[in-house]
C-alpha cells in the first residue's frame, strides 16, 4: 500500500478504534514506526507525519483534509472502514487507503479480547430472546432454535462458541418465561440487514 | 563494531555504562538508556531505536516478581513480545530483540545480556559497515 510513497500522513480516529486499542494515537505511533523502519530497511526514505481526530465519521473532522492532504501522497486511515469511506466519499483528491482491518462490532470481554455480539441487522429481536442475539450469535442466525449441529450447549463450526439458542432456552427457562419461545417468529426479512443494498438512517428531528 | 541498544530500569542499572566500557566489560558499541520504570517503555521506542541504526535491542526489569514497581516488567515484557511480531513481519529476526530480567543493583545481568546481543549482530554489522 505504501509502495512508491515519498510522505504519508498516519490518520487514527480517536473513536471506538481507539477503546479497543487498534486505531488511536497510540497505534497510529506503533504503525508509524513500524513504517519508518520497515521503509528504512528496504533502502527508501519515507516522511511520516501523524495526527488522530476526534472522529473519522463525521463531515467536520474530515473536510478539511481536503485541504490539508494536498501535501501527502497517501493518507493511512486507522478508522474503521466507515472512516476510510467516509474519507472517500468526502475528500476526492486524497488517496486514503485502510490500516485496519475491521473485523466485527462487539464487546470488550476483558483486555485484549473481543467477542461479536450485535449485526446491527435493522430487525431487532433480544426482546423475544432474553437480550440473546440470534442473528450475530448463531452461525445460521436462525430464528427458531437450534440446529441438529447443537451439542452439549456448543456449536458444531468451534467448541469453543457456546450454542446461542442453547444459551436463550436456559436464561428464560430461569427467568420463567421459557412458555414464550413457542411464539414461532415469522420468515425474517433480510433487506434491513444490508440485503436490501446499503442502509441509511434518516431522522426527520435531527436535520438541519 | 555492532551498536547495541539497552533500555534498562532504574532499579537495575546502577552502574555507569562508561565504567562498564573502560572495564571491558561491554562491547564499545553499547549504548544505555536508563528508565524510571521499563514499563514505561512503549514499541515505538524500541522500533526506533533499531531505526537509529541499533543493531540489536534489549531490554533489562527487575524480576518479574519483584518489581519496584510491582507490574513494570510485566508491562514492558509484553511490549517486547509484540515488537518481536512486528519485526518479524518486516522480515527481521525477531531474536534481536530481547527481554532480561535482573535483580536490583546486580550489573552481572547487563553485562550479559549485552554480551549476548552483540554476539547476536556479528556478521549483520559488518554487513553495514562495509
Amino acid at each position: 500500500m505504501v509502495k512508491g510513497a515519498r510522505k504519508i500522513l498516519v490518520l487514527g480516529c480517536r473513536g471506538c478504534v481507539a477503546v479497543c486499542s487498534a486505531g488511536g494515537d497510540k497505534e497510529v505511533k506503533i504503525l508509524s514506526a513500524a513504517l519508518k523502519l520497515g521503509v528504512k530497511r528496504s533502502g527508501g526514505e519515507i516522511e511520516i507525519d501523524e495526527d488522530t481526530l476526534v472522529r473519522q465519521c463525521d463531515p467536520e473532522y474530515i473536510e478539511p483534509l481536503n485541504e490539508r492532504a494536498k501535501d501527502y501522497d497517501l493518507v493511512m486511515s486507522m478508522a474503521c472502514g466507515v472512516g476510510v469511506n467516509f474519507v472517500a466519499d468526502r475528500c476526492p483528491d486524497v488517496n486514503v487507503v485502510p490500516a485496519l482491518n475491521t473485523t466485527f462490532y462487539g464487546a470488550n470481554l476483558s483486555s485484549g479480547e473481543w467477542k461479536e455480539l450485535c449485526a446491527g441487522c435493522g430487525a431487532c429481536v433480544l426482546h423475544l430472546t432474553g437480550g440473546l442475539c440470534p442473528v450475530a450469535r448463531c452461525a445460521k442466525s436462525l430464528s427458531n432454535g437450534p440446529c441438529g449441529g447443537s451439542q452439549g450447549g456448543r456449536c458444531e463450526i468451534n467448541p469453543d462458541v457456546p450454542c446461542i439458542w442453547q444459551l436463550i432456552y436456559d436464561r428464560l427457562s430461569k427467568q420463567d418465561r421459557k412458555e414464550e419461545l413457542k411464539n414461532i417468529m415469522p420468515i425474517r426479512d433480510w433487506t434491513t440487514a444490508g440485503h436490501g443494498g446499503p442502509r441509511r438512517r434518516v431522522r426527520e428531528d435531527l436535520l438541519p | 563494531m555492532s551498536k547495541i541498544k539497552g533500555f534498562c530500569c532504574n532499579y537495575t542499572m546502577s552502574v555507569d555504562v562508561d565504567a562498564l566500557k573502560e572495564g571491558g566489560l561491554v562491547p564499545e558499541g553499547l549504548e544505555i538508556d536508563r528508565l524510571a520504570c521499563t514499563g514505561r517503555l512503549e514499541v515505538p521506542e524500541i522500533l526506533d531505536a533499531f531505526t537509529n541504526g541499533a543493531d540489536a535491542v534489549f531490554v533489562v526489569g527487575c524480576q518479574m516478581d519483584k518489581c519496584h514497581n510491582l507490574s513494570g516488567s510485566y508491562r514492558a515484557s509484553k511490549r517486547v513480545r509484540y515488537a518481536k511480531k512486528i519485526l518479524k513481519e518486516l522480515d527481521m529476526d525477531p531474536e534481536l530483540l530481547e527481554m532480561f530480567f535482573a535483580d536490583r543493583g546486580h550489573s552481572e545481568p547487563i553485562v550479559e545480556a549485552a554480551r549476548l546481543m552483540a554476539s547476536k549482530t556479528q556478521g549483520n554489522s559488518q554487513d553495514r559497515d562495509q
